[in-house]
């Protein structure tokens, strides 16, 4: 029995328990001040708004696990879906086919965000430049490129069928929503389960020790930055397909809410802790506040304020955690 | 024992290192037999520590030779000594403290579950646990649970995890830099048997330390570097406290 319990506790964490029982009480407080929370259309709306936070937030808790940290996910969120919109835009006015403009918008979508994240990785495994800077000079850089490729307009003109796609069919989920919930999902199985996960968990808790065991660590961190940029770039897609256009401002302050997602799920920003559930579950809670702080008609700016006092409690808790272990 | 007449298990020939104008090694050479035990000792800044990274991988010599077996070898890598039988372990800890004692002993080594989902990876951990647990016992260490974080166990568990895992996994020779440092009495005489058990499995062992007793007590030869050279090297039964303490410190000149 005993045995059982221990393993419970192992296999979903103190952590998660409280996340989740923190979800439960906001959802039960805002269906309480307006039953139209508690809707499948709702649900449906925070699990749209969830689905892309998440994307960049699985991989920055990659990112944040090897102990390093990366600003540019917002803005390439931005620039991968314009350059994909400006790319299915020219597409469709040369008559070529829905289908086919579709998937070759993914392949450049996703190619902007594998080239920001050789960037990243190039500037901070072979310049040495720390994380927090390089990835600072491709979030300005990504920035201000999403403004001068659409002079800061929405990119429309697309395949029609590219909003269609983003009707929920599964519960509240749509068929980008099931997509990215495979997808970090399978993610979370390689950081708990498999060797690349591991590998990242070890350099974020001593890069020395992991150096010495014989690990690649310039080249695991290489990986880890070019998957936090290609997550980006699937953002910046779904963000295409629910809209119907690539907005510069997509993915805007995205990084910020990734990392809040990210602190809120109990990783450490200085290394080696960190897990998938938390992480998703973060990102979770922060549209469900989100979504039901408009619902019970509370100004949208207290939004702000509540999600840096979600940080915070996070952040104390963690703290006295630590207190507590030593 | 005829030890000088056998092909040495590890060589180091003529080493120097000079980094920029600095010239950290000059000309340094030493031997390690199978089933020896040699105490490398110096001040600091003698060369002790620039040694250990050229014999472990870490640095390449600026000139000299490396011998493993008579072979002569370029480590380009820690991994290519580790590999061919080489186990460092580092002053600085070489564990990773957030993760567990098997995670830590198969670091860099990890056993794959069979079929598909081991060719992307999959970690074989129950395999894993236990094999670390068989491992660290038959080193003789008292082992604490094999999925506890490292991060919970006490100093000298941790470094007894750490000295574990590499002679369990040390084919050749193993180099210890100041195995006992920071440990109480009891802990370092656990050490110190560990050590012996290396010896006793024909493992060459490099001791590295400042604590001289346990130089005294646990080594066959002594190696003795000042400012770069090697100043002394002669079996153990030559020295006593007081004249390693002088050659180390250069009140006794030896050569």
């Amino acid at each position: 029995m005993n045995k059982v319990a221990s393993r419970v506790k192992s296999a979903f964490g103190n952590q998660q328990v409280l996340l989740l029982t923190v979800l439960v009480v906001m959802v039960a407080f805002f269906t309480s001040r307006n039953s139209v929370f508690f809707s499948n259309a709702v649900f449906g709306n925070i699990l749209s708004d969830w689905s892309p936070i998440v994307l960049i937030a699985i991989g920055e808790t990659f990112v944040i696990i090897s102990g390093g940290i990366d600003l540019s996910v917002g803005s390439t969120v931005g620039v991968s879906g314009v350059v994909g919109a400006i790319t299915m835009e020219g597409m469709t006015n040369h008559h070529q086919g829905q289908n086919l403009t579709l998937v070759v918008g993914l392949l450049v979508t996703l190619g902007v965000g594998l080239l920001v994240g050789i960037i990243n990785a190039l500037m901070i495994t072979k310049a040495k430049v720390v994380p927090f800077i390089a990835t600072l000079v491709t979030m300005g850089a990504g920035a201000g490129l999403s403004i001068v490729f659409t002079g800061g307009d929405p990119i429309g003109g697309g395949p029609a069928k590219a909003i269609s796609l983003s009707v929920p069919d599964f519960g509240p989920l749509s068929r980008p929503g099931l997509v990215v919930v495979i997808i970090i999902a399978a993610l979370g199985i390689v950081l708990h389960k498999a060797r690349f996960g591991r590998y990242t968990f070890a350099i974020g808790s001593n890069s020395f020790a992991a150096r010495a065991a014989g690990i690649n660590v310039n080249r695991h961190l290489a990986k880890v930055y070019i998957l936090s940029s290609l997550l980006a770039s699937c953002a910046g897609y779904y963000f295409y397909l629910r809209l119907g256009s690539g907005a510069p401002t997509s993915g805007q302050g995205g990084e910020l809410q990734a990392i809040a997602a990210v602190v809120i799920g109990g990783a450490a920003l200085s290394g080696g802790v960190g897990n998938f559930f938390g992480t998703a579950l973060g990102a979770l809670i922060l549209t469900t506040v989100t979504s039901g702080l408009i619902i019970i008609n509370v100004a949208a700016n207290w939004d702000q304020v509540a999600v840096a006092l979600l940080i915070a409690a996070a952040v104390l808790l963690q703290q006295y955690r630590n207190r507590v272990r030593k | 024992m005829t030890l000088g007449s056998e092909v040495p298990l590890y060589e180091v020939r003529n080493a120097s290192k000079h980094y920029g104008s600095v010239v950290a090694l000059d000309d340094v050479s030493m031997k390690i037999h199978a089933g020896e035990v040699v105490g490398l000792v110096g001040d600091n800044g003698a060369g002790k520590s620039t040694l250990v990274k050229i014999l472990s991988g870490a640095h390449q010599p600026t000139s000299g030779q490396v011998f493993l077996d008579g072979i002569e070898r370029h480590w380009k890598s820690p991994q290519d000594a580790l590999e061919a039988g080489v186990e460092t372990l580092y002053q600085e800890s070489g564990l990773a403290p957030h993760l567990s004692v098997s995670s830590n002993v198969f670091l860099g080594r990890e056993e794959y579950v069979k079929g598909p989902l081991g060719k992307f990876g999959f970690l074989a951990q129950k395999k894993m646990d236990r094999i670390a647990h068989e491992n660290l016992e038959k080193v003789g260490i008292a082992v604490p649970q094999s999925n506890r974080s490292i991060s919970q166990l006490s100093g000298g568990q941790r470094q007894a995890v750490a000295i574990g895992r590499a002679v369990s996994w040390a084919k050749h020779v193993i180099i210890l830099d100041e195995p006992t440092n920071h440990l109480g009495a009891r802990q370092a005489k656990e050490v110190l048997q560990i050590i012996k058990n290396a010896k006793a499995q024909g493992l060459g062992v490099i001791f590295i330390s400042h604590t001289l007793p346990h130089v005294l007590e646990i080594t066959d030869r002594i190696v003795c570097l000042r400012l770069g050279k090697v100043v002394a090297d002669a079996p153990t039964s030559t020295f006593d406290a007081e004249k390693l303490l002088g050659t180390i410190t250069g009140l006794i000149d030896s050569k």
